[in-house]
């Protein structure tokens, strides 16, 4: 009883939080004033050509970096999970750290790199420059930035589905044929569906990426809904404008989960502990080693550090901190509540997820992808809809909207998570507890939170970074005079000096991985903390 | 009146049957052995008795009570004064041998000098050794046994389920446990029932042998013991 009404009530708060906004979002397009109207869509259908251009380079943009990242990010992926590579640990932490910071600020160090006065751009003829740098103010540029950004998502999943494949199914090939064809035929058909399911991911992110192209000035459909909102303030019209990335959306994640998801979820099936095989890659080693290290450096390592040359003034980071400390302690603080109130409420619906204790486990898990992969413009113009009244105005006047965003749209992080974690502890540990007569708190307390204490960490970890990088929901709710430290970068980028931004850039990468610092090294082999 | 009964208990996972109409009376300090290929339903038998699972249909009754019935359990696992040995033991790998074996007396709430005189009678009791503050991992096969034993037996339960405890282990501990397991029964008198698929085991184990086949049993065996 304890543990169904505690489910059930986590459920049923995060189906509220979750659905409200965007339920209440849509309902609103369809009234002008208190009328029942349709003269929202009649605009949007009268500007329908420019929409169409706009909506095409979304899905150009969305499909390029989805093909780049798919076909680099996979063998990727084989490389550093499944073979002997020498530092296979080092280079997956280096192509994982793009992923940790919002994607303007790669295009700020792009910037220092591929621009005009940049590292690369300097040295070229005009001609050259001129070239490089109408490259990266459009398609292209936004493409490789995106690319490098959310390239080791397909990197990451590939590598988690190839140790949930279970080994004896490729230990029967490798009876009968060698590892080249036993990968083909065996490993990457299983785990298909799974580097397809990072696909959907990387695409519904570009979709709803509003941050690099804005700097880039690539004019893409989401930037349209910002415009409306924040410009010209027009709520109508920017509800309206979402609701057509509110169908693709769902499009999308529709034929995933439809074609997809129990595919996907089988694949953790796994046993765990189960001794996984190695590929040797005998003499192709160290030119493989050559070539994973040459993409490590031009996609990860060289943008870097030419943001941190860049930002390498005392006078930088003195008007940096002075301009943004304020930002900087408000970024801290709500990351370090947003991600523990995440944990916990991940946690429970991970749990229900897991043990599908209640029917309402499907609509919870559907509902954590979908709003995960909505653009955070869309959930912060749904929230601002459903919590902008008198009565509610406690929590949209002050800080706790923001914090309710991110409950929003990153609860699916650490319920994965959760859900993952607990499918490597036995069934039989509860069992073993039930038995005992223990209240379902205790066998939490006592078993099951202290078993997934390395995964738990790893969820507010997750929470913690993608709550400081937050630029779509923070940028259209944030209350006057609390603004985040990424949507503060983004408001000074118009005309601030590219050093100050540099600074607050390395600023922002700093606080990010700060905690990832301390935790692993808390967590670190050998320490009595594991 | 039988300690244990079930009436045409039936349960399926999935779509597929793995138990169908078994009716079964087990009496108070029997040692019954199910015994029956793999997938045959003799762990379902077991998560049925304890009420880790409820049954589609039919009833079970402990003491002519009803326990269990048609979708239903009317007693909570934790209240069926049940202790069980699982099939991979399921020590909790982050506690101590003396946590492992405390943690359900914890849960009763009884105090702690008394918790702490219990698990020494425990460990006693199964011939542990004084290494109370090891983790599960560190110890042998045959230590990880008698820990799973010592924790099953803490709250002195009237019914003892074993679901192939002994599977893990070679010839001469595997005996060696059967003998352990004997003189436990002999002096604290619980009901066993007891899992394998080895006749072996059942033949030393138990005074009665169930063998079950597709969710039913079809032949009994009674052994002298």
């Amino acid at each position: 009883m304890q543990k169904r009404l505690t489910l059930a009530t986590a459920a049923l708060l995060f189906l509220a939080i979750g659905l409200l906004p965007v339920l209440a979002m849509v309902a609103k397009t369809f009234y002008v004033g208190d009328e029942l109207s349709l003269k929202i869509y009649q605009g949007l259908l009268a500007s329908s050509k420019q929409q169409a251009v706009l909506m095409g380079h979304s899905l150009s943009l969305s499909l390029l970096t989805t093909v780049f990242a798919t076909m680099v990010g996979m063998p990727l992926g084989v490389l550093l999970g499944k073979t002997d590579l020498p530092l296979r640990r080092s280079f997956t932490v280096l192509f994982t750290v793009p992923l940790l910071m919002p994607p303007y600020v790669l295009a700020v160090a792009w910037f220092a790199v591929l621009g005009k006065e940049g590292l690369i751009g300097h040295s070229l003829p005009d001609s050259g420059s001129a070239l490089l740098s109408s490259w990266l103010f459009g398609l292209p540029g936004c493409t490789w930035v995106l690319f490098t950004a959310f390239l080791s998502i397909v990197i990451l999943l590939t590598m988690v589905y190839l140790g949930a494949v279970n080994p004896r199914l490729e230990e029967a090939g490798r009876l009968v044929s060698r590892w080249p064809s036993v990968l083909r035929h065996i490993t990457l058909p299983l785990i298909a569906p799974a580097i397809l399911f990072a696909a959907v991911l990387v695409f519904l992110l570009t979709l709803g990426e509003v941050g690099v192209p804005t700097f880039l000035r690539y004019p893409v459909y989401p930037v349209e809904t910002l415009t409306q909102f924040a410009a010209f303030y027009d709520f109508g019209a920017a509800t309206a404008a979402t609701v057509p990335l509110l169908v693709i959306t769902l499009l999308i994640l529709g034929l995933e989960y439809r074609c997809l998801h129990k595919r996907v979820l089988s694949l953790s099936a796994a046993p765990p502990g189960a001794r996984r095989g190695r590929i040797e890659l005998g003499p192709w080693r160290l030119p493989i080693l050559g070539i994973v290290s040459g993409l490590a450096v031009v996609i990860v390592a060289l943008p870097l550090s030419v943001l941190v040359v860049e930002s390498a003034s005392i006078s930088a980071y003195v008007d940096a901190f002075s301009r943004a400390s304020d930002s900087i302690v408000r970024s801290l603080a709500f990351s370090v509540i947003g991600a523990t109130l995440l944990t916990v409420l991940g946690f429970f619906c991970g749990y229900l997820i897991h043990g599908r204790a209640l029917s309402l486990w499907r609509g919870v898990d559907v509902l954590g992808l979908f709003l995960f992969t909505l653009p955070g413009t869309v959930i912060g113009i749904g929230l601002i809809g459903l919590w902008n009244t008198p009565i509610t105005n406690v929590i949209y006047g002050t800080s706790a909207i923001i914090i309710l965003g991110y409950l929003v749209q990153y609860t699916a992080l650490p319920m994965r998570i959760t859900a993952a974690i607990l499918g490597h502890i036995p069934r039989s540990l509860e069992q073993a507890a039930e038995l005992t007569g223990a209240s379902w708190f205790m066998i939490l307390w006592h078993i099951v939170v202290p078993l997934a204490k390395r995964g738990l960490i790893a969820a507010w970890l997750i929470s913690y970074i993608f709550c400081l990088r937050d630029l779509g929901i923070s940028m259209v709710v944030y209350p006057p005079g609390s603004d985040t430290l990424p949507v503060r970068i983004f408001t000074l980028m118009a005309n601030g000096a590219p050093s100050l931004i540099a600074a607050l850039c390395v600023i922002l990468i700093v606080v990010t991985l700060l905690p990832l610092a301390i935790f692993g090294f808390w967590l670190r082999p050998g320490s009595n903390a594991r | 009146m039988s300690m244990i009964e079930f009436h045409s208990v039936s349960k399926g996972y999935n779509g597929r049957t793995v138990i169908d109409t078994l009716c079964l009376k087990i009496e108070a300090g029997e040692r019954v052995v199910l015994l029956g290929p793999s997938g045959c339903g003799k762990s379902t038998v077991l998560h049925l008795i304890a009420g880790l699972v409820t049954p589609d249909s039919g009833h079970i009754l402990f003491d002519g009570e009803l326990v269990a019935t048609n979708g239903t359990n009317l007693r909570e696992p934790a209240q069926r004064g049940i202790g069980m040995v699982f099939q991979d033991l399921a020590l909790w790998p982050h506690m101590s041998v003396a946590e492992n074996i405390e943690f359900g007396l914890r849960a009763k709430r009884i105090q702690k000098s008394e918790r702490q005189q219990r698990v020494r009678e425990m460990i006693d009791l199964v011939r542990l050794g004084d290494d109370m503050n090891s983790k599960p991992g560190t110890l042998s096969g045959g230590e990880q046994q008698r820990v799973a034993l010592a924790r099953a037996l803490a709250l002195a339960p009237s019914i003892v389920l074993m679901d192939e405890p002994l599977s893990s282990l070679d010839g001469a501990l595997n005996v060696q446990m059967r003998e352990e397991i004997l003189r436990l029964h002999s002096d604290l008198k619980f009901t066993l029932v007891y899992v394998t698929h080895s006749r072996d085991e059942a033949k030393a184990l138990g005074t009665r042998t169930l063998y079950l086949k597709q969710g039913t049993y079809c032949t009994e065996n009674k052994w002298t013991p």
